[in-house]
C-alpha cells in the first residue's frame, strides 16, 4: 500500500510539473489497466465527519442532497441520484453498539449489474472499475434489480435519466489523482490502492489486533465472488447493510442456470428443428382434412 | 344436442357499442398519461423508486399478463405438437389473446424504460449482451410479437381480403399470401413455440438476479421452469375464460365438452406444477417457512390455495363440464397463477429498509389503459374477422345468408 501511495504522490507531482507529466502518468496508468484498484474502509477508524460525502459530490459535479435538513447542509438519507457515496450510522436498539458505515459501489469482481445490462451500458473496464455508458443505456433499471448492494441509482425525475453510481472517480484517476473520498479522509478510514495491497494491509490490521474485527475477516475478499471495495468492521457486516451472500457471485448463479439451459445457443436451434419436424407432419395432415371437409360442406377453407 | 365447435365465425353486430366506448375512454386516459410521462419523467406518474425500480408496467403488464396471453403458445403445443387436432377451432381465439396481451405489454414496456430513444440499439449486435437475461427476454419477445405471432394471426386477415366484395387485385394478393402461409405454417408455428418457451422461462430467470432479496419461498433455480409451466396453465385457462365470457355475452353455443377436456389438461398440469413447487421447497428445506404464518407465508398459502383448490375441483367431471361452475373455478386458478407470477417481482422482493412501493393513481390508469387497449382490439377483431369458434350449422347458415345477400344485390 505504501508503495502505491508513493507512486501516487509521484504521479501527482508529475501532474503539477505540466501537461507532459500528466500524459506520462496517463500512459503509465494505461499500461497496467488490468490491475484492480479499490477502496478499504475500516469502520473502526471512521469518525463520521462526512468529508468524503461532500468531496464526492464536488468531484462528480453532483448537486448536494440536503435531505431532511431544510436546505441547510448536505444530508442525504441514502444513496440516490445526487449521492454516489454516503456515511450512515448504525446503532443497536439499546445504544450499546454502534458504527459508521460508508456506502458506494463495491466494484464486484463478477458484477451482477454488468451481466444484467441488456445493451452493455454497464461494463467492468480499466482497473476493474464498473462504469456506466449512457450512449446505449435503455433505462431499464435491471442493474438496480440485480445489484445485491442496492448501489445503482436512477434519476427518476429526469426525462433524460442517468444511472448514478460510484465509478471510483475514474476521471480523477486519469489525471493521476486518487478518488475524492480517500483524498479527504482525515483519519485514513478509507484508503485507495491496488486490491491486493489493500487486502494485505487489512490482514495486517487483523493480525495486529485479533478479536477487534468482526469474524477477523475482510468483507469483500470472497463475499459475493469478491469485491474491490473492501470492509473491516467491529460489528456484524449484516448490521452495516452488507448482505450475507456467500462466496459465489449472483452473476455466476444466473450464468450457471442459463448456460445449462442454452448450451451456447445449441438448445434453441435443436428445439426449433425438432418442432418443425413434428408440426410439419401434423400440419399437412390437418390441411388434407380441412380441405376435404370444406369441399364436402361447400364452405370456404379455414386455416 | 351436443355442440361441436368445428369452424370460426365472426360475431354479428356493430363494433362501436357502449362497452367499447367505455374501454376506449380508459385506453385514451392511459395513452394521454403515458404521453405526459414522456415529457415529465417517470417520477411524475409512477411510485417507482430506487428500491422497487420495476413496478406495474414491467411486473404486471409484462411478466404477469403475458402469462395470461400464453394461450397461443399452450394451444399450439396441444394442437400441433401433441396432435390434438380438435382444438384447431380454438387456435384463432388463443392467438388473438396472445398477440393483444403481448402487444399491450410491449407498449407498456416502452413507456417504462427511461431512455426509449436507445431502443434503436436493440438492432445493433455490437452492443448486445447475450448473457443478460433481460436482453434474452426483450429479444425473444420482440421476435415473437413482431414475427411469429403476426404470421400465425395472418389467416383470418387474408380470408377477409379474399372475400368476394374485395377488389380483384387485393383478392389475388391475399390468395398468394395465403398459399405462402399454408406452406410456411409449420416453420412459423415452431418459432412461435420455441420463442415463448424461452422468454416465459427467462421472465423467471430474471428474478434469479434478485438473489437473496427475493424471499426464499420464491427464490429458486427452478423459477424458469415454474414460470413457463404456469404460463402454459394460465394461457389455456384464460382462453377458456374468454370463450365462456364471449359465448355468454354474444349468445353463442358453448362446446362444453371441448372446454372440459382443456380444463382436464389444466388440472393435471397444475398438479405437476404443484409437485415441482413443493418438491423444490422440501429440497431447499423451506417447507417450514411456508407454514410459519408470517406475511410471506400467508401470501404463499393464499397463492397455493388459489391454485390447488380449483385444480382439484376441476378433477370432478361434472364440475368441469358445467361452464357455470368451471368459469369461476378457472377464474380463481388464473388469479392464483397471476399472484404467483407477480409475487417474486414485488411482494416478495425486499430491497431493504426505507423503500415502499404501491402503484400511484396515474400508474394504475396507464396500466389499465393498456389492458383496455387490448380489450378494444379484441372487441374489434372478433366482430370483423372469423375468430371465435362456431358449429358447422352456424357456418352453413351464415354462408347461405351471405349468398342470398349477394343474389339480392
Amino acid at each position: 500500500m505504501n508503495v502505491d501511495r508513493r507512486t501516487l504522490f509521484k504521479i501527482v507531482a508529475a501532474g503539477c510539473a505540466g501537461v507532459a507529466g500528466v500524459r506520462k502518468a496517463h500512459a503509465a496508468a494505461m499500461q497496467s489497466n488490468t490491475e484492480q484498484l479499490g477502496l478499504l474502509y475500516d469502520a473502526t477508524r471512521c469518525i463520521g465527519c462526512k468529508a468524503c460525502v461532500t468531496a464526492c459530490s464536488d468531484a462528480n459535479g453532483l448537486t448536494p442532497d440536503t435531505g431532511s435538513s431544510n436546505g441547510l447542509y448536505q444530508a442525504p438519507e441514502s444513496l440516490n441520484a445526487h449521492t454516489k457515496n454516503i456515511i450512515k450510522l448504525y446503532r443497536s436498539e439499546d445504544g450499546s453498539e454502534w458504527s459508521y458505515m460508508k456506502q458506494q459501489c463495491m466494484h464486484c469482481e463478477d458484477p451482477a449489474c454488468v451481466i444484467a445490462c441488456p445493451l452493455s451500458a454497464l461494463t467492468k473496464g480499466d482497473f476493474g472499475i464498473v462504469s456506466w455508458n449512457g450512449t446505449t443505456c435503455l433505462g431499464c433499471r435491471c442493474c438496480q434489480i440485480a445489484c445485491p448492494y442496492n448501489v445503482p441509482k436512477f434519476e427518476w425525475s429526469s426525462v433524460n435519466p442517468k444511472v448514478v453510481k460510484c465509478e471510483l472517480c475514474r476521471q480523477r484517476l486519469a489525471l493521476g489523482q486518487e478518488p475524492a473520498c480517500t483524498a479527504v479522509c482525515p483519519k485514513r478510514a478509507v484508503i485507495f490502492g491496488k486490491r491486493e495491497d489493500l487486502l494485505t494491509d487489512a490482514h495486517k490490521r487483523i493480525a495486529a489486533t485479533p478479536g477487534k474485527y468482526y469474524q477477523d475477516r475482510v468483507y469483500g475478499e470472497k463475499d459475493g465472488g469478491g469485491t474491490q471495495s473492501l470492509y473491516l468492521s467491529h460489528v456484524a457486516f449484516s448490521k452495516l447493510g452488507l448482505p450475507d451472500l456467500g462466496d459465489k457471485s449472483v452473476a455466476s448463479g444466473v450464468r450457471e442456470v442459463s448456460d445449462n439451459i442454452y448450451q451456447h445457443g445449441i438448445t434453441p436451434v435443436a428445439v426449433y428443428t425438432a418442432l418443425v419436424a413434428v408440426t410439419h407432419r401434423i400440419w399437412s395432415k390437418h390441411l388434407k382434412h380441412s380441405e376435404k371437409e370444406a369441399e364436402e360442406l361447400g364452405l370456404e377453407e379455414q386455416l | 344436442m351436443r355442440v361441436h365447435w368445428r369452424r370460426m365465425l365472426e360475431v354479428a353486430g356493430p363494433v362501436v357499442t357502449r362497452p367499447f366506448l367505455f374501454v376506449s375512454a380508459l385506453a385514451a386516459v392511459g395513452i394521454l398519461l403515458s404521453v405526459f410521462r414522456e415529457f415529465a419523467g417517470l417520477h411524475a406518474v409512477t411510485a417507482l423508486n430506487d428500491g422497487y425500480s420495476w413496478g406495474l408496467f414491467k411486473n404486471f403488464n409484462v411478466t404477469t399478463l403475458t402469462a395470461l396471453g400464453s394461450g397461443g403458445y399452450a394451444l399450439a403445443l396441444l394442437t400441433y405438437v401433441c396432435n390434438q387436432g380438435k382444438y384447431h377451432s380454438l387456435m384463432r381465439t388463443a392467438l388473438l389473446t396472445s398477440i393483444l396481451t403481448y402487444t399491450a405489454g410491449m407498449i407498456a414496456l416502452s413507456v417504462d424504460i427511461g431512455r426509449p430513444w436507445n431502443l434503436f440499439f436493440m438492432a445493433d449486435p455490437w452492443v448486445w449482451n447475450p448473457h443478460s437475461i433481460l436482453w434474452e427476454v426483450a429479444f425473444c419477445m420482440t421476435a415473437y410479437v413482431m414475427i411469429a405471432l403476426d404470421f400465425e394471426n395472418l389467416a383470418p386477415l387474408l380470408e377477409h381480403f379474399e372475400a368476394e366484395n374485395m377488389p380483384p387485385l387485393v383478392r389475388d394478393v391475399a390468395g398468394y399470401a395465403k398459399r405462402f402461409v399454408k406452406a410456411a405454417y409449420p416453420y412459423g408455428v415452431a418459432l412461435a413455440l420455441a420463442l415463448p418457451t424461452m422468454h416465459q422461462s427467462s421472465l423467471g430467470s430474471l428474478m434469479l438476479l434478485g438473489g437473496t432479496r427475493v424471499h426464499p419461498l420464491w427464490q429458486t433455480h427452478l423459477l424458469p421452469l415454474l414460470y413457463v409451466v404456469m404460463a402454459f396453465v394460465m394461457g389455456i385457462a384464460f382462453v377458456e375464460l374468454v370463450l365462456m365470457a364471449s359465448c355468454t355475452v354474444w349468445r353463442r353455443p358453448i362446446d362444453r365438452f371441448m372446454l372440459a377436456s382443456l380444463s382436464n389438461i389444466v388440472s393435471w398440469v397444475t398438479a405437476a406444477w404443484l409437485m415441482i413447487r413443493f418438491g423444490d421447497l422440501a429440497y431447499r428445506g423451506q417447507l417450514g417457512a411456508a407454514f410459519q404464518l408470517d406475511f410471506y407465508s400467508l401470501v404463499f398459502l393464499a397463492e397455493t390455495v388459489m391454485i390447488a383448490v380449483p385444480a382439484l375441483m376441476l378433477r370432478a367431471r361434472g364440475w368441469r363440464e358445467d361452464p357455470a361452475k368451471a368459469f369461476p373455478t378457472l377464474g380463481i386458478l388464473t388469479l392464483g397463477g397471476m399472484l404467483y407470477r407477480y409475487t417474486p417481482t414485488t411482494i416478495a422482493f425486499r430491497p431493504g429498509t426505507g423503500y415502499h412501493y404501491f402503484p400511484s393513481v396515474p400508474e394504475l390508469l396507464i396500466s389499465i389503459g393498456f389492458i383496455a387497449l387490448a380489450v378494444m382490439g379484441y372487441l374489434f377483431t372478433v366482430k370483423r374477422f372469423a375468430i371465435l369458434p362456431a358449429t358447422l350449422e352456424m357456418s352453413v347458415l351464415a354462408s347461405t345468408k351471405q349468398i342470398k345477400k349477394g343474389q339480392a344485390a
